[in-house]
């Protein structure tokens, strides 16, 4: 429409234009210093005035309407975003309505039964709640630490224990003395002591099962 | 003296965790530590150095500053929480979260009005100190990037604030920052690495001291917002800054384990005075986090998780036992608890229990000092996770091996153990609800009850049943303090039952008639070290200062040979030892020996035996083997000390007469640590 609005305003302009044009023109080919110059009327002009007027309030109305309307489809992309985010409606629902159902009231004669069965269903479900359905609703039991604070602490480990700090090992502190001492020996932890340990287990296992095989066999 | 069969035990992984700040009280002298594992403890200077206090950690607690303000105690780590710890039932008081993200640093000014704390999102939180409580005030300026450390002016007006490649000063009133300070990067670093100012220090003079991950200690004008000077003292980074009271002397330490000291100073006459780099003092192995300046000494603590307090030459006396250096590596309390009975051993780490069967062997004696050969192995029973977060703060194992018992600060938990044939272990559901804020156990020596101590130095006795238990009495003593207990001993027949407090007071109870019998007059020193004796009944106390008493519970005045120990006076020798006594047993087969030990020696005292001369050697026990059997009683005296077995966590004697010794020698807990700084040296 714009487009349309500026190409009819051009093609005015350019009527307009042609038109002065001719008019100069004509004044050109008619002129004679002794004539008069042509009158434009008053109401021409402001005819003029008032469309120009009344072109530029529209313009600003559509693209005023234009905004609203990508604002409108913004906010509606939002709420679908944030729908998709939630669970699916029925779950909700059926979350909700389990604790209410809990809630009933019940008659005096089934009251200290009613007690009963809630303090072996608390006690044994603790934690869990069996909703309708496949869903089953948990507490997570392990403490969740905050992304924060992990954060931190790797700053300050790769900070003193990252690339770039120059770390040694404890064995070659601990045998500098008897790399370099008088009597000269192997390093401190020489051995690697927990080398294999699955296989020395396994090993102690099968020594032991044999020597009991031995003595139901012996008597 | 009779020849001991010894299990000689080193399969307890003790592994202490490094030490990561400090604070130091000089009003109460007492310097507070708070390790990685987030536990905190407390050091009395003035009585020999005894860790008197010790509140467990916990899981997640990241401590990364603590502060004194008065006579409270605020912690506050990479959690975001600011602690307050009740001194009196070694617990915390309460938390208030920040909401800064983590807090890295946290300093009062010195009226003790306002707390600072710097966070990870760039601010720094003033919070008000109220009478029970901590409220938060304002924040100031926002900055781009993480306060690892921050510094009060004296006067309480201007905050320096150590960040990543910075310094900033702000006007504490107004909130707004003044001066930026630039910190230049290491050479020939690449220009993404930053430079962390790990630590700043404000004089009164508005000299801001800085040291920084580039190795430098730096002195700025924070008037002007200038550099004064520039110390590169280390290839590695700076961690901590202390400096004294009287701001003369200033102590920086690095990671690759040296402080080092600036005095302030003029070294020509007349000329104006100025930081002069005096010292350097090499004493851990590991970085240096945790500094502070005492008066006389300069106490140092970090990743190698020793307590070094070097005492400064030019303020005490040489040559005398306040100048010698002083490294503290092992608690100074018992982690050991030995089942006399069953030939069990219960060990307690601060995250689980482990108990232990120990190995048998039919060897028959041969020379002193020969090995045996070990015919079954010690086996590990059980090991019994702590339920929670919080770490574990005392446990006991009944005599007879049939109960476990720990507690932490949120509860107790009492388990029945079956250690026969088949291992078993069930919970004793449904604990009396007195039993909640526990801070010593022990059961008694026919496993008919459990005593526990809590606050305002009661105890509480329960007893025990086929697998429940019942609570009994509560026993108060006469005096009102509000200390906590720190060491309970039962009597062997059941009658007694001492508890000492670190007020140094020592109640004991008559358990017969369920109340309190006589109180120990009180010695300046705090008991390390009770127990009571099987045979005579007397109370046999240890304290800090090394000193020994015996205290005759029937007649309630200190024994004879009690009184005749302090008029000779204790050899020098033993008075200058600096590890503390922490465990005292007896000998079923001689009721004259009184069985103690500290963390380098075993020392079995014999009654019967005159008291060593000042001028005579203490540690004979080799000269006397050497010598022929008639003339041993000559030279022999009461002390009899054996230093074959080191570090000594606990030494203890069964009921089938043998000997139990717990060692965890220092370089098994060296070779765990972290690593250290490469240090290149030549010819390796």
């Amino acid at each position: 429409m714009a487009k349309k609005q500026r190409g009819e305003k051009s093609l005015q302009s350019k009527k307009a234009d042609r038109e002065k044009r001719t008019n100069e023109f004509k004044l050109e080919l008619d002129s004679s210093d002794d004539e008069a110059p042509d009158e434009v009327t008053f109401e021409n002009s402001k005819t003029q005035a008032l469309q120009s007027r009344k072109e530029a309030l529209d313009r600003a109305r559509r693209e005023k309407e234009l905004l609203k309307d990508k604002r409108r489809k913004r906010q509606e992309l939002f709420q679908e975003q944030k729908k998709r985010k939630l669970l699916p409606a029925d779950v909700l629902e059926e979350v909700a309505s389990a604790p209410s159902k809990k809630q009933r009231p019940s008659t005096d004669e089934e009251d200290k039964q009613l007690q009963k069965k809630k303090r072996k269903l608390r006690k044994s479900l603790k934690h869990r709640r069996v909703v309708k359905g496949n869903y089953t609703v948990m507490l997570v039991k392990e403490r969740v630490e905050s992304h924060q604070q992990q954060s931190a602490r790797d700053f300050v480990q790769s900070r003193l224990y990252g690339p770039g700090s120059h770390r040694s090992t404890n064995n070659e502190l601990l045998s500098l003395e008897n790399k370099t001492g008088k009597n000269k020996g192997a390093a401190m932890q020489f051995v690697k002591v927990d080398w294999a340990s699955k296989k020395k287990a396994k090993a102690e296992k099968e020594k032991k099962r044999w020597i009991h095989k031995q003595q139901i066999l012996s008597c | 003296m009779g020849e001991f069969k010894v299990h000689r035990v080193r399969f307890f992984d003790y592994m202490p965790s490094a030490i990561r700040t400090m604070a130091f009280n000089s009003r109460s002298e007492r310097l507070a530590l708070a390790r990685a594992d987030g536990a905190v403890e407390l050091f009395n200077f003035a009585d020999n150095y005894f860790q008197d206090k010790v509140i467990p950690g916990r899981e997640g607690r990241d401590t990364e500053a603590l502060c004194w303000v008065g006579r409270r105690l605020f912690s506050a780590g990479l959690n975001g929480e600011i602690t307050e710890y009740d001194l009196e039932k070694l617990r915390p008081r309460y938390t208030v979260a920040a909401f800064g993200g983590a807090i890295w640093t946290m300093s009062s000014n010195s009226q003790g009005s306002l707390l600072a704390v710097g966070c990870e999102d760039g601010t720094v939180k003033i919070f008000e100190v109220l009478e029970e409580t901590i409220r938060h005030q304002r924040n100031l300026a926002r900055q781009k990037g993480r306060i690892v450390s921050l510094s009060w002016h004296p006067s309480g007006t201007l905050i320096a604030a150590g960040m990543m490649d910075m310094i900033q000063i702000f006007d504490a009133e107004t909130g707004q920052a003044t001066h930026r300070l630039l910190v230049e990067k290491r050479l020939r670093a690449s220009k993404s690495v930053e430079v962390v100012v790990w630590s700043v220090v404000f004089l009164s003079d508005h000299t801001i001291v800085s040291g920084d991950s580039a190795g430098k200690v730096q002195m700025w004008d924070g008037s002007t917002g200038t550099l004064i000077r520039t110390y590169l003292v280390s290839k590695w980074d700076v961690l901590a800054l202390a400096v004294s009271q009287d701001e003369r002397s200033l102590v920086a330490g690095t990671s690759e384990g040296t402080v080092i000291q600036f005095q302030f100073l003029s070294t020509v006459d007349q000329q104006p005075e100025e930081w002069i780099r005096t010292r350097t003092f090499k004493n851990h192995s590991h970085d240096v986090r945790a500094l502070a300046h005492t008066e006389t000494a300069v106490v140092s603590g970090g990743m190698d998780v020793q307590l070094v307090v070097r005492p400064l030459l030019d303020k005490v006396e040489r040559n005398t036992q306040e100048a010698a250096l002083r490294k503290i590596a092992f608690p100074h309390r018992n982690l050991v608890c030995c089942a006399k009975k069953a030939g069990l051993l219960l060990f307690q780490f601060p995250e689980h229990l482990e108990v232990w069967r120990l190995g048998e062997s039919d060897g028959h004696a041969g020379r002193p000092g020969d090995r045996l050969p070990v015919k079954r192995k010690p086996e590990k029973l059980i090991e019994l996770k702590r339920k929670g977060e919080d770490h574990i703060c005392c446990s006991a194992l009944s005599p007879c091996g049939g109960w476990i018992a720990y507690s932490t600060v949120s509860g107790v938990r009492l388990y029945r153990f079956q250690h026969n044939n088949n291992i078993r272990i069930s919970k004793v559901s449904r604990l009396p609800k007195v039993l909640c804020s526990v801070q010593q156990l022990c059961f008694s020596s026919d496993s008919s009850k459990l005593f526990a101590s809590t606050s305002h130095s009661s105890l509480i006795v329960v007893g025990l049943n086929q697998s429940e238990c019942k609570y009994l009495n509560t026993l108060k003593p006469k005096s009102d303090s509000r200390q906590p207990v720190h060491l309970l001993a039962a009597s062997d027949d059941g009658r007694w039952l001492a508890a000492a407090n670190t007020d140094c007071e020592i109640h004991v109870y008559n358990l017969e008639k369920m109340k309190i019998h006589c109180s120990v007059p009180i010695h300046s020193s705090c008991p390390t070290a009770i127990a009571i004796h099987p045979v005579t009944s007397s109370l046999v106390a240890v304290h800090a200062d090394q000193q020994i008493f015996e205290y005759s519970l029937e007649l309630k005045e200190y024994t004879e040979w009690s009184r005749k120990l302090q008029k000779q006076g204790l050899h020098s020798l033993w008075l200058e030892r600096d590890t503390p006594v922490t465990h005292i047993t007896f000998n079923p087969r001689n009721p004259a020996h009184i069985v103690l030990h500290d963390a380098f020696m075993f020392c079995i005292i014999d009654q019967s035996l005159p008291l060593p001369e000042a001028k005579a050697v203490l540690y004979n026990q080799m000269t006397l083997r050497s010598l022929p059997e008639s003339d041993r009683p000559r030279h022999s005296h009461a002390f009899k000390i054996c230093k074959s077995f080191q570090h000594l966590m606990c030494v203890s004697l069964l009921d089938d007469h043998s000997l139990v010794a717990v060692e965890r020698p220092l370089q098994d807990i060296m070779c765990q640590l972290p690593p250290p700084v490469r240090q290149k040296k030549f010819a390796t």
